[in-house]
């Protein structure tokens, strides 16, 4: 059983390494701030997700879990408010492409 | 204001306290050194979200609640999995450009928390209002149905907060 979840969380954290790594590759390539905002918030947000999930398994403590997911909300909350701002500056600064 | 409607926010005030607490527990620990800085942040987190949603403005529908979370959660996938697909694609498949969308929720803390939830669905990224105060989102596809999506969002989430009871 055990063995199970530790093959979840390598495969779950495995994932959510790809997506961290797939939201880096568009902030690279994405052309413009506005783009780039799309490729960082949804895929890393993803990411994450997918890493709290494998790691979930890990936790010795009922409480540990809680605040891992907590932890994830709270990224959650602030990258979708972070990013808004961040949307609204460049749309005022930036030429649209 | 009457005494049901003193009642009701008392209910709030304090449903609202003992849930930062829990939340300050969950993060910090049970530590009873950190207990007094745990109950002066759930104190001002409470003052706050006292003053930014007022109690008994909406009533949520957890049934609803619980289908537009499992909604949104299966959409963020999407976004993500949509996102990192265009990323790694060596073509590089992006069609962006800005979607303009007026919100049937008035500007305020209810609109502002779907413009949050709408930056994480797939392709949409809200960059502020315009001058008529529609919505301009951001979308990685404009060829996509995005204000038809939104306004779907938009009437589910609002469901799911009890808002359609209230504005009728």
């Amino acid at each position: 059983m055990s063995l199970l979840l530790d093959i979840f969380t390598v495969v779950a954290v495995s994932l959510g390494a790809v997506f961290f790594l797939a939201g880096a590759v568009g902030l690279l390539r994405f052309p413009d701030t506005l783009t780039r905002l799309h490729a960082l918030t949804k895929a890393d947000n993803v990411g994450l997700g997918l890493i709290v999930l494998g790691l979930l398994p890990q936790t010795e403590r009922p409480l540990a879990a809680v605040k891992l997911i907590v932890a994830w909300l709270l990224v959650q909350l602030a990258s979708g408010t972070v990013s808004q701002l961040i949307a609204r500056t460049a749309r005022r600064t930036e030429p649209p492409a | 204001m009457t005494p049901a409607d003193g009642n009701a926010t008392r209910r709030a005030v304090f449903a609202r306290a003992v849930g930062f607490i829990v939340l300050w527990l969950a993060l910090a620990g049970p530590a009873p050194a950190d207990l007094p800085a745990g109950v002066v942040a759930a104190a001002a987190a409470t003052w706050v979200s006292l003053r930014l949603v007022p109690p008994s403005a909406w009533r949520v529908r957890p049934a609803a609640l619980a289908r537009f979370v499992v909604r949104f959660l299966v959409q963020s996938v999407i976004a993500g999995v949509d996102v990192a697909r265009r990323a790694l694609d060596p073509r590089l498949p992006l069609r962006t450009g800005f979607v303009s969308y007026a919100p049937h929720l008035p500007p305020g803390p209810a609109q502002s928390a779907f413009c949050t939830l709408t930056s994480l669905l797939p392709g949409t990224v809200p960059c502020g209002t315009d001058d008529s105060g529609a919505l301009v989102i951001h979308c990685l596809d404009v060829d996509q149905f995005v204000a038809s999506q939104l306004a779907k969002e938009e009437t589910l989430f609002v469901h799911a907060c009890g808002g359609d009871r209230d504005n009728d």
